[in-house]
């Protein structure tokens, strides 16, 4: 599904602040797979994300979604079939514009559709239908502004937003750091549901060690941009909190 | 104020809530200040004058459409594909249009229109003395209610996105620099169309004639803002119609004073400054509200 071959990024070349962000990092992940990916600060997680999503741009290697090679594919092209969330819960949202439209801009990369075109009455039905099996108590609020939604229904918004339209790849980025115990476990679960339900191809970042053997089916850890491990199947069900922590060190 | 004055000042207000349109794009939808109106208004005025002269105002009016969504597309590829600062682009684009200007009326700083055939002309018959806010209203009605449809639309909710939070537009698939590039080519366009009206109904089209058009945009977007509060976009497009005319009375009641009339230029700014300044010291009067109240406890 996902392959990264021999992907390197160095920031600063050349200069004393040279830093190896990716070492020669080689990843598979197969279709359906949900990785948690842990790791200091500067381990080179975010960095793996950005090259992934095409924020930004390896130096060598290769990376290919599906069958398409994306090495070098614009952002917003690969946007089309790899969701991803922030762990600021602004950055996923437009604050002046309601629900209703952020959702729509979020179901308009499904298809070739035509850009003159006004959203018809039954697509956003649908929106608010599918907004609606999810539980979260906002499909009454599709002409609230966002900005006046509270953090955690923003994140929970812009999950629902990168999943309305199936990805081929959806990466979290700490999605869950900057809220409340409440809400990170709202948004968590959600997470869990919409990934299950849909079986999307999931990367996901985090610190806390817990809920990286709790979610998903592989955990990798990073370090000094390079895979230091990677567990699955018996061997993950047999790591704990504490043989992870001692692994840090 | 005399009829004669208060029709002139809804002439005005029309032909200007048209430029106000235009900023209202660039300036309130995609948060940018777009100072290139300057220069594609005269464009707009200098390509309708050329054709207007000619004895085909209609064709005028199309022209200007076309220079002024091409003057857009330079800002804009200057801003997104060269990565020239938004202020930066739309000024180099305004500075370069100057001379453009200059050269579509044939080097000639003016061009009069006297007794040529203008789209008001066919009016004259039956409008009596409003004949052109007759003709305005039509041309204003029909450039409002294509806004409202085309920011319903899909690319119109890009264009909104793109303004409001350029992340999220990416991380759903758009592409934003094409979308900045149909935004500022639109506004450009009914800057354009502005000063292709005004040269018509005025008859004449100067060089200079764009000089302080963002201030006073700027003006009546203000103005118009604090009557009507509504923020979706129909509200936005009214208040635009409404600020530009109640701009123009303003003008109209000031010049019936003793006040020098080359004071106008002045009053716009100082409008814009209070205008954009009013929110910050509200913030600082509170503060300090609050904090005598404390002392005082």
């Amino acid at each position: 599904m996902l392959k990264l071959n021999s992907v390197n990024k160095t920031f600063n070349r050349n200069s004393l602040d040279e830093h190896q962000a990716l070492n020669n990092v080689n990843l598979h992940v197969a279709e359906g797979e949900f990785v948690t990916i842990i790791g200091g600060n500067g381990a080179g997680k975010s960095t793996l994300f950005n090259v992934i999503s095409g924020s930004m741009l390896c130096d060598s290697g290769e990376i290919i979604l599906g069958s398409e090679d994306i090495t070098y594919m614009p952002e917003y092209k690969r946007a089309s079939f790899i969701g991803r969330i922030f762990q600021d819960p602004m950055k996923g949202t437009a604050p002046n514009m309601t629900l209703g439209e952020n959702l729509l801009i979020a179901y308009m990369r499904s298809t070739n559709r035509n850009i003159m075109g006004v959203p018809s009455k039954k697509e956003k039905d649908y929106i608010k239908e599918h907004l609606s099996s999810l539980d979260l108590g906002l499909e009454n609020r599709m002409n609230t502004k966002i900005g006046l939604l509270s953090g955690g229904q923003r994140q929970a918004v812009t999950l629902v937003m990168a999943t309305l339209v199936k990805p081929m790849l959806l990466l979290l980025d700490e999605h869950t750091a900057a809220l409340d115990p409440l809400s990170a476990k709202t948004v968590t679960e959600l997470t869990k549901k919409i990934v299950a339900e849909n079986n999307i191809t999931s990367l996901m970042i985090t610190h806390n060690i817990s809920s990286a053997l709790d979610l998903g089916t592989r955990t990798i850890m990073m370090d000094s941009g390079s895979i230091v491990m990677d567990l699955k199947g018996e061997e993950r069900k047999k790591a704990s909190v504490q043989s992870l922590l001692a692994k840090f060190n | 104020m005399s009829l004669t004055a208060f029709i002139g000042s809804m002439e005005l207000g029309l032909v200007y809530s048209l430029l106000t349109f235009g900023t209202f794009i660039s300036f309130r939808i995609l948060k940018v200040a777009d100072l290139t109106v300057d220069g594609s208004f005269v464009l707009g005025a200098a390509a309708s004058a050329v054709f207007t002269f000619e004895g085909m105002p209609f064709t005028g009016i199309i022209a200007a459409l076309i220079a002024g969504a091409m003057a857009g597309v330079i800002t804009a590829l200057l801003q997104t594909k060269m990565g020239i600062q938004p202020i930066l682009a739309g000024i180099l684009t305004m500075t370069g249009l100057y001379s453009i200007n200059l050269m579509v009326m044939d080097g000639k700083a003016n061009i009069p229109l006297l007794n040529k055939t203008s789209i008001f002309t066919y009016a004259e018959n039956f409008g009596g003395r409003a004949y052109k806010i007759i003709v305005l209203s039509v041309i204003i009605s029909i450039i409002f209610m294509l806004l409202n449809w085309f920011f319903r639309t899909l690319l119109g909710l890009s264009i909104r996105a793109t303004g409001d939070n350029e992340d999220m537009c990416k991380a759903s698939s758009i592409n934003t620099d094409s979308v900045k590039i149909v935004a500022f080519a639109l506004s450009n366009s009914i800057v354009a169309l502005s000063g292709a009206l005004l040269a018509q109904m005025q008859q004449s089209a100067d060089v200079n004639m764009g000089s302080g058009m963002v201030v006073i945009s700027f003006a009546s977007l203000i103005i118009g803002s604090v009557i009507i509060k509504n923020k979706n976009i129909t509200g936005g497009l009214l208040s635009v119609v409404i600020g530009s005319i109640i701009y123009r009375l303003i003008i109209a009641l000031i010049l019936t004073t003793n006040f020098p009339p080359s004071y106008l230029k002045l009053i716009s700014a100082i409008v814009v400054i209070i205008a954009l300044c009013v929110p910050n010291l509200k913030k600082k009067m509170e503060v300090n509200r609050k904090e005598r109240g404390r002392k005082n406890c």
